[in-house]
């Protein structure tokens, strides 16, 4: 097995596997994808367009691979508000397992995605950089991959498919669950795409009252000085700009619930 | 074929990664080797699982030590033996002092050009929280880099892949309690077919897990039996005091 995957990544990355392999989801005969990474974001910085907007996301780049016969839900968690609860990301996407494009189990459950006991969290699930793929079956360029200066330059990134762009929006704390209301974390429930005021950026670090803000984590494990997949940083503001000067473009996570 | 052409992009991109890291770590960013504190080792001792003991492996890792100018800061192997008759077990995360330790690639300069230091921290690495368990720590392929600052070869890098290190312990640093061998009796086996040595992956990537410390057991302890589970008998070494 360890072979298979090693051999398997040696053609992939030496581009030598046969283009059918890779034109269709998940391996032939393989188990139908059931997560993946958006392969764009939807461009208007941290408003999704709540989260019916982000679940369209997905179903819509779902359907283009023709994936789109499972209902697929954005990993995203909104906070309460009065007259209205918290969405937890963890309660949206079914139960697992879930597998990626290339029929490699992310999960086998909501535990061992989220390390529910101690020895799951230290083990870790198995989102890695070449796990986490997107529906096309790429990997998600992340830290030191291409090494490009302007990468946190969204005039530049935009037109630049390979820049840095590893942060997932999440608005989740690291057990998947929503942040209690009062600081936003979710740009104001995926609707925002305001920066803070002119000094009170948050320079990568959580939000504040009035702090248009997003909580986010790597596919690639590798940020913020903890790699962790759904909770590492915030960012700095809720524009497209301000999301990419922390290297993120306003991806996330998508699972199909059946 | 728009999306096989992507592909192909990313998979050629993805196979230089590796020669991009590996030169920017003789970036100015590396930290003088006299604050290393932390490293894996660029060389086995090369007889599987026979290391002379705890003792043979921390000499080995202040051979290393020495020879890129970071002698004589009393090197520990993050290695555990375990609990013989009238010999107590003895814990890797006892071992190494108390840390934050810092690898030779210390500081990258971040998006606002920063130079963050990213420290390795006792409880982070070993994940004593549920917290520190789900958030993870600096013990990552990039930081967890020999004493040259080389990273080590891993998934997807060059072969041969060398990402399996020897530690003997469980997920949370200790000895095993059970009769099973993990540690290739003490660090003082190399025999062919039995015996085993609990082993983590430097580049959090195998076996299912992230385990940087105690993903598998491989079987057999002999230098060939290293090599045919993607190592070959690297450990980590923890400088105790910084000086």
């Amino acid at each position: 097995m360890k072979t298979a995957l090693v051999l398997f990544a040696a053609l992939a990355l030496s581009g030598l596997a046969p283009p059918g392999a890779l034109a269709q989801y998940g391996l032939p005969g393989g188990t139908p994808m059931t997560f993946f990474v958006t392969s764009e974001p939807i461009g208007n910085g941290g408003n999704l367009g709540g989260l019916a907007g982000a679940d369209a996301h997905c179903q819509k780049l779902a359907q283009v691979v023709g994936a789109g016969n499972r209902t697929w839900r954005a990993y995203l968690s909104t906070q309460a508000r009065p007259g209205q609860p918290a969405v937890n990301a963890r309660d949206r996407i079914g139960r697992g397992p879930w597998y990626n494009f290339e029929g490699v189990m992310i999960a086998r459950d909501l535990a061992h995605l989220h390390g529910d006991t101690l020895e799951l969290a230290r083990l870790g699930n198995n989102l890695t950089k070449r796990t986490g793929l997107t529906e096309k079956g790429q990997i998600v360029p992340g830290l030191n991959d291409y090494q490009v200066p302007r990468d946190s330059d969204w005039e530049y990134t935009k037109t630049t498919p390979y820049t840095n762009r590893h942060e997932m929006l999440t608005g989740s704390q690291l057990d998947g669950r929503a942040y209690p209301p009062g600081t936003d974390y979710t740009c104001s429930n995926w609707t925002s795409n305001a920066d803070p005021a002119p000094g009170q950026a948050q320079l990568g670090q959580e939000g504040g009252p009035n702090r248009p803000n997003a909580q986010i984590g790597f596919p690639d494990r590798n940020g913020g000085g903890n790699g962790s997949w759904n909770s590492s940083h915030g960012t700095t503001g809720c524009s497209q700009t301000a999301l990419n000067r922390t290297h993120g473009v306003g991806m996330f996570y998508c699972f199909a619930t059946n | 074929m728009k999306n096989i052409c992507l592909w192909i992009l990313i998979g050629s991109l993805g196979g230089t990664s590796t020669a991009l890291a590996q030169d920017a770590s003789k970036l100015p960013d590396r930290i003088p080797s006299s604050l290393m504190t932390f490293f894996v080792t660029s060389e086995p001792i090369g007889d599987g699982g026979n290391l002379g003991g705890l003792a043979g492996a921390d000499a080995h890792c202040e051979k290393l030590a020495a020879a890129v100018g970071a002698g004589g800061k009393m090197w520990r192997a993050y290695l555990s033996t375990q609990a013989r008759p009238g010999q107590p077990a003895v814990n890797a995360r006892d071992r190494i002092g108390k840390g934050p330790w810092y690898s030779a690639k210390e500081r990258v300069p971040d998006y606002l050009n920063r130079r963050l230091s990213r420290p390795m921290v006792m409880s982070e690495i070993h994940g004593d929280t549920l917290d520190e368990a789900r958030r993870g720590s600096n013990m990552q392929k990039e930081f967890a880099l020999t004493e040259k600052g080389e990273i080590v070869n891993g998934i997807d890098d060059p072969l041969p892949t060398r990402h399996d290190i020897l530690t003997g312990s469980q997920l949370d640093g200790r000895a095993f309690t059970d009769a099973a061998d993990h540690t290739c009796n003490n660090w003082t086996s190399n025999s062919a077919g039995s015996g085993s040595a609990q082993v983590g992956h430097s580049d959090r990537i195998g076996n299912g897990n992230q385990s940087w410390n105690s993903s598998h057991g491989t079987t057999g302890c002999s230098q060939r039996d290293l090599v045919a589970w993607g190592g070959v008998g690297l450990f980590y070494c923890f400088a105790v005091n910084e000086r």
